[in-house]
């Protein structure tokens, strides 16, 4: 979990450099987001404590990053192999029996990542249409919601790039479009 | 049919009770039921309204201080010393008032909602950590407030310091001493029981608590002609029973809470230091006109000629 | 409807779909069951988007960055090696200085997972090494992470807290005295297990040894001061400490101990969002699951089948306990405090329970389903952490669930444990 590969795209030409480097930008949000949140959050402590008023917007950046965080980091996971699953059945079957469950599971996520991304751009829509705001920052919400519908997307093409990379190859099985589904046979961690 | 209807507090709470009221008339006057969903239950109060909006709800009570991000003039209500104190008054003016009843409809009917009822829960009471009659008393005490810059703005005229603080962690920042001071409607410092943390009540006199019902517009004018009448029968009816339940509410919830403990005290302004007060509401004033524009500014004076009709 | 979309989630859930489908697929029918089609499902967006919002959430990203901090830097490591020269030589001793280093760890951190993380890549190759079994050595660290939950600060109290309006600071003294608790009957069992299995002690730790351990260790033990002090102290909201927690992780591996350089700070930041998000997105489906299930009024229909309503103050606690412990085996914690603190509020306020005494009964009734299978998030970090297969990570978490359940049956009938709260 603590390697430092970078992500290589298995995606040819343009399309893998476009990828390969969209891997990047999520990398770059999802820890520039999170060290932008403890920094806040203290600024907001210090502010109170020594200058004795707390930051009014404090709370809404805060916001505004968990929705970044959890919306760059589903395409990320996505891409590394690391959603959540429930593999105690899954992990019985033999390989070729593995190979193609994940070809069925990956094509399904696929297809409901894809719809709730239609789902988010219509709510998107709505909540421009209704105009609600941030009252600290005075921004329009629907801003914030943006990066909804393109999480799910890109998290619904990270799925269909795992499927078509599972029945491109032979033998191993892929969790994702890079990693492929094992565990460490040699005990100790390092 | 089954109508389904949100409010924004818990049970036996006054909009619980409102609702109640008004599901008692529509179900004995009509075939129709309605099904009440209570804080939390269909999310907070931001999300109901949108379901409100996208008609999945019928009905929905929403403060018009939350309203704020959707129809910024209904911030009016946070305006301190707008309106009067003494309830017999207040209640006057909620049922001739040009600016609520003709005014506030078209607001919300712009947003897709039929408002049917504003009505007032209950006079704003601060606590804090020591007694307070003056704005030099507030100074440097730090005082919750919601997220909201006209809430800010007056506890900053007042002389004190606003902090905006999540509702679920304003007991434990009070008893630790990182905030000073809150203001609620006396019924909810009892049940909170924010008086065990911030035992000194002041009755500044500077504002009531005031929520809203309404109905999903679109539903609504696609009702017959006798279902709308009956829902606006119902509003009043419910309207004159939430009205009596909040007659003695405060003082009842006030025995309570002087019986539960012997530290709190209770301090009511006189006319004098209320003055003092009031002329740095004017300040408040301002910061709304400028949120709202030429809008606001129109509500704001029609809301002063109703007063003083009331008067 | 309720048992339609029970068996989609469970059918998906075995297939090997990740977890967030099962929910997705579950809660979707359900929106497509009440509105007949598609029309009304932006609320799912909504409420996924609103199942994130809650300002106390960012106390869990901020407590996996600390302890990821203070892993990957030295301060987990001292405060770890100091606990194993004051206790290395016992019985089981390892073992038992595992079980510690989590209590001592849980002070820091508020999440079961963080703990999992920090504690077990530190401890567990000795575990193995000193010659305990794999899956002994699994359980205890997945199990022992529970104490971190209890002891404060703690990710459940916050939420809890914040849904049941019960003052979070009090809550947090009344989980000191389970979380003890626990580490007793850990400890004791740690030491029937070295014993049966005749695992051989450490070497004996002379006093200059443990002087010169306590004193490297002394910085990092300072962050239970910080924390509580600056909570109690009125510095800070329990919310904002795990911000604080991050602050002085930094100033400690940056400054005093130099072991950490910028580039790690990207990866480790990075990583933090990553486990973040995987978790976040569950609990935003999860509550959106959760609404369409309040509007078809489901859980009143099943509480009022099982008739909450005429039981006493025990058999309300005991289906309280019940219910979440079941619950966390197939959901995540954080969704599962969220969706039904709310519903049995009415039955707790009607028998006059203390809401403290039922949040700490909550907190640890989580806490232990987080640990069990089928679904315990625990597990899943586990399998992510160490990389070991899922049947190898649960064989041995029953002794420790049963010695759990018997805590929360103590806590149950015996509030007297939380012997710090203000009662
Ligand atoms: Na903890
Ligand atoms: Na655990």
């Amino acid at each position: 979990m603590t390697s430092r590969q970078h992500y290589t795209s298995s995606l040819p030409g343009p399309l893998g450099w476009l990828d390969t480097t969209l891997s990047k930008v999520e990398a770059l949000v999802l820890s520039a987001s999170v060290l932008l949140m403890a920094l806040n959050t203290c600024s907001n402590v210090v502010a109170r404590f020594v200058f004795g008023e707390g930051l009014f917007v404090s709370g809404e950046i805060n916001r505004i990053l968990i929705i970044l965080i959890t919306f760059a980091g589903i395409g990320y996971a996505a891409r590394h192999g690391r959603h959540i699953r429930m593999s105690a059945f899954y992990d019985l079957l033999p390989t070729t029996s593995r190979k193609v469950a994940m070809i069925l599971i990956a094509v399904m996520t696929a297809a409901i990542m894809f719809f709730l991304s239609y789902l988010s751009v219509h709510y998107v829509v709505t909540t421009f249409e209704r105009g609600r705001i941030l009252p600290a920052l005075n921004i329009p919400i629907w801003w914030i919601y943006i990066w909804v519908p393109v999480g799910f997307a890109i998290t619904g093409i990270q799925y269909l790039l795992t499927a078509s990379r599972n029945m491109q190859s032979k033998q191993d099985v892929f969790l994702s479009s890079c990693v492929t589904d094992s565990y460490d046979n040699d005990t100790p961690q390092p | 049919d089954t109508w389904r209807y949100a409010h924004e507090e818990y049970e036996g709470d006054v909009q619980d009770v409102y609702a109640h009221k008004f599901k008692e008339y529509i179900e004995r006057e009509s075939d129709h039921t309605l099904q009440i969903y209570r804080f939390g239950e269909l999310g907070e109060s931001d999300d109901i309204m949108e379901q409100a909006q996208a008609g999945i709800l019928q009905f929905v009570n929403q403060s018009p201080g939350f309203t704020g991000a959707l129809i910024p003039e209904a911030q009016i209500f946070f305006i301190p010393y707008l309106m009067p104190t003494n309830m017999d008054t207040v209640v006057e003016f909620f049922r001739t008032s040009k600016a609520i009843n003709e005014r506030f409809p078209q607001l919300y009917a712009e947003k897709g909602l039929e408002l049917l009822k504003m009505y007032p829960e209950g006079e704003m009471v601060v606590t804090a950590d020591e007694p307070v009659t003056s704005p030099s008393d507030f100074a440097g005490k730090k005082i919750r407030v919601m997220t909201n810059p006209l809430l800010s703005s007056t506890y900053k005229a007042f002389g004190a310091t606003p902090v905006p603080l999540p509702w679920g962690e304003v007991y434990g920042a009070l008893q630790t001493n990182m905030i000073q001071g809150q203001e609620n409607p006396i019924f909810w410092i009892e049940s909170g029981g924010l008086y065990e943390v911030s035992p000194n009540l002041i009755f500044t006199g500077h504002g009531w608590f005031t929520t809203a019902s309404m109905a999903n517009k679109q539903f609504y004018d696609a009702l017959p002609k006798q279902d709308q009448q009956m829902i606006q029968r119902a509003s009043e009816y419910a309207f004159n029973e939430t009205l009596k339940h909040i007659d003695g509410l405060a003082d009842r919830s006030l025995k309570k809470i002087q019986a539960a403990d012997s530290d709190v005290t209770v301090t009511h302004l006189s006319e004098a230091q209320i003055d003092v007060f009031k002329e740095r509401a004017e300040l408040v004033e301002k910061t709304f006109t400028e949120m709202t524009g030429s809008s606001g500014k129109e509500l704001l004076m029609q809301f002063k000629s109703d007063l003083a009709a009331t008067e | 409807m309720a048992l339609t979309l029970i068996v989609i989630m469970i059918v998906l859930l075995l297939l090997g779909f990740p977890m967030m489908i099962p929910l997705t697929a579950a809660a979707l029918t359900g929106f497509y069951m009440m509105f007949d089609g598609i029309g009304q499902m932006d609320t799912f967006i909504q409420q996924v988007i609103a199942g994130i919002r809650p300002a106390s959430l960012i106390a869990v990203p901020m407590f996996i960055l600390a302890a990821d901090i203070m892993t990957r830097g030295q301060s987990a490591s001292r405060i770890i090696d100091m606990v194993m020269t004051y206790i290395g030589h016992l019985r089981g001793g390892l073992a038992i200085s595992t079980a510690t280093s989590c209590t001592l760890f849980g002070a820091v951190s508020g999440s079961t997972q963080a703990t999992v993380v920090a504690v077990g890549s530190t401890l567990r190759p000795k575990l193995l090494k000193a010659g305990y079994s794999d899956p002994f050595s699994l359980a205890l660290i997945i199990n022992a992470s529970d104490i971190a939950f209890l002891i404060p600060p703690s990710i459940g109290m916050i939420i809890y807290g914040v849904i049941s309006e019960t003052s979070i600071a009090e809550l947090f003294l009344a989980g000191i005295g389970p979380g003890l608790l626990i580490l007793a009957l850990f400890s004791l069992y740690c030491l029937i297990y070295a014993t049966i299995n005749k695992v051989p002690t450490e070497e004996k730790s002379s006093w200059l040894e443990r002087w010169q351990a306590t004193k490297r260790a002394i910085w990092p033990l300072f962050f239970p001061v910080i924390v509580i002090g600056g909570i109690y102290g009125g510095v800070f909201s329990p919310t904002e400490a795990a911000a604080v927690c991050v602050f002085y992780a930094l100033i400690l591996e940056f400054l005093v101990f130099r072991s950490l350089s910028y580039r790690d700070l990207h990866e480790i930041a990075k990583t933090t969002g990553l486990v973040t998000a995987v978790v976040f997105i569950l609990v935003g489906i999860g509550n959106g699951f959760s609404w369409i299930i309040s509007f078809a009024q489901v859980p009143q229909a099943v509480l009022d089948a099982i008739g909450i309503n005429d039981m006493g103050p025990t058999a309300v606690l005991a289906t309280i306990s019940i219910a979440f412990f079941i619950a966390c085996m197939f959901v995540d914690p954080i969704v599962v405090i969220l969706v039904l603190t709310p519903i049995f509020a009415p039955a707790v306020a009607a028998t006059g329970l203390d809401p403290v005494h039922v949040g700490i009964i909550i907190t640890l009734q989580v806490a232990i389903g987080s640990a069990t299978p089928p679904f315990g998030c625990d597990i899943f970090t586990a399998i992510a952490v160490f990389k070991r297969p899922y049947w190898e990570v649960i064989r041995g978490t029953a002794p420790f669930i049963a010695m759990l359940l018997l805590a929360s049956l103590t806590l149950i009938f015996f509030p007297q444990v939380m012997i710090f709260s203000y009662i």
